[in-house]
């Protein structure tokens, strides 16, 4: 009987879950609400959060304890980056889904490259979570986000190859 | 009213089976079996399994035992071809998006190898609640294990196209959210009724089950005549200043 009555509450659990994802998919907000969603990145902040190198200095010059210490309060603040890339990479994702309608094939083409990418940093954010909270638990353990940045930096790239293509008269500086 | 053999009960045996071959003719005129092979063989193929069963069980000629056993063999069929169109479902939604189709395929055989397991478990667990009748008990255990895996697939999906923001094709999401609505209340349905639990009651249980799955066939139905939800034509503009925020960032990153 208890296994009958886990079973039953596994089966509403999972009922709840599928028809809160689906109404929330139906009920989207407007597209044009996404784009003020989007939170700026200090990418070189973060790139130093995460270079190793940067590791292996604080490593010489402290004691393992307060290396401990120092090395947690940088991977809680690289955590805090990774969270609003993967939010951001989501908000592109609709806004590039949104741009796949237009009817210009070129800007379909650079929506479709920046959906992609959004993924994949949607993919390495989650995967660069997982390693941070491993390395939390372990801060002496090797680099935790290693292919972030370069697929934040793609991310940029194609959103900006997309916002050209829509609104040509900004002055794009590169 | 809810008694075996009522009125409403016929209706919702045979009504659902009806419509499932209406829309797999609707589905082949409007030239969408070529992209849903699987949907169609699985409602022409669970309409011939049910109408068979429906026919077995109201001919007195037909004996429990093969009753039971035509169910059991209809139930490994109508198995295999609802995780094809799982995988169906999985292909529709990760072909467009090759970044994390790899890592989506082995997620969803990950997940079935791990409910699998579960399942198994949880059948091996399971009370043979008619001693007499054991075969009863044990199309009970297979159905309980059936919706175990193919509910935890489904919920897979749904999470996964969720936390990835991936559009879903309408038809593809009409078809899911039946299958999973369908897969959770027939779990809890068949979990209680192979628990043993409810003896007097279970007819309930069968009407529960007929109703939800009349249901499911006309959000499929749903889904498939409504057009395909129009997006916004209009291309949305990314805002400037998150531009110029990131044009100075990448600035920032060439001169390293």
């Amino acid at each position: 009987m208890t296994l009958a009555v886990t079973i039953v509450i596994a089966a509403i659990l999972a009922l709840a879950l599928i028809l809160r994802i689906a109404i929330s998919h139906s009920l989207q907000a407007p597209d044009g609400s996404r784009a003020g969603q989007i939170q700026p990145v200090d990418v070189e902040a973060f790139r130093n959060l995460i270079n190793p190198a940067e590791d292996d200095f604080l490593r010489s010059r402290l004691s393992s304890h307060q290396f401990r210490v120092v090395r947690r309060a940088r991977l809680r603040a690289a955590a805090s980056y990774v969270r609003v890339a993967g939010r951001n990479s989501a908000v592109l994702i609709r806004i590039g889904e949104a741009a796949l309608a237009g009817g210009d094939p070129r800007t379909a083409e650079a929506a479709r490259q920046l959906v992609g990418d959004a993924i994949l940093l949607r993919r390495n954010a989650a995967l660069a979570l997982v390693r941070i909270y491993v390395a939390l638990a372990w801060p002496h353990s090797g680099s935790a986000t290693e292919h972030l940045v370069e697929t934040y930096e793609r991310l940029n790239g194609s959103a900006m190859r997309l916002g050209r293509m829509q609104n040509p008269g900004v002055a794009v500086r590169l | 009213m809810l008694q075996a053999h009522s009125f409403l009960w016929h209706y919702l045996w045979l009504a659902p089976h009806i419509l499932q071959l209406v829309l797999a003719f609707l589905l082949c005129r409007r030239g969408l079996h070529r992209l849903f092979p699987v949907f169609l063989a699985y409602a022409v193929v669970e309409a011939i399994e049910e109408f068979t069963l429906y026919g077995m069980d109201v001919s007195p000629s037909v004996s429990g035992e093969t009753f039971w056993r035509t169910f059991c063999v209809g139930l490994v069929v109508e198995g295999l071809i609802k995780f094809a169109l799982i995988g169906e479902l999985a292909l529709h939604l990760l072909r467009p998006w090759p970044a994390v189709a790899r890592m989506g395929n082995r997620l969803i055989t990950s997940s079935g190898v791990v409910l699998v397991l579960l399942a198994t478990l949880a059948a091996a667990y399971a009370p043979i609640d008619n001693p007499d009748n054991a075969i009863i008990s044990r199309a009970h255990v297979l159905q309980q294990t059936l919706y175990i895996v193919l509910s935890g697939l489904v919920l897979f999906l749904f999470v996964f196209a969720a936390y990835f923001k991936l559009s879903w094709n309408n038809l593809d999401f009409g078809i899911a959210l039946g299958l999973g609505i369908l897969s959770c209340e027939h779990l809890a349905a068949w979990a209680i009724t192979a628990s043993g639990a409810l003896p007097d009651q279970r007819h309930l249980l069968d009407f529960v089950n007929l109703a939800t799955y009349h249901i499911c066939v006309l959000i499929w139905f749903y889904y498939l005549l409504i057009p395909q939800q129009a997006v916004t034509k209009s291309a949305v503009a990314l805002p400037e200043h998150n531009l110029e925020m990131w044009n100075r960032e990448l600035e920032r990153l060439l001169q390293l």
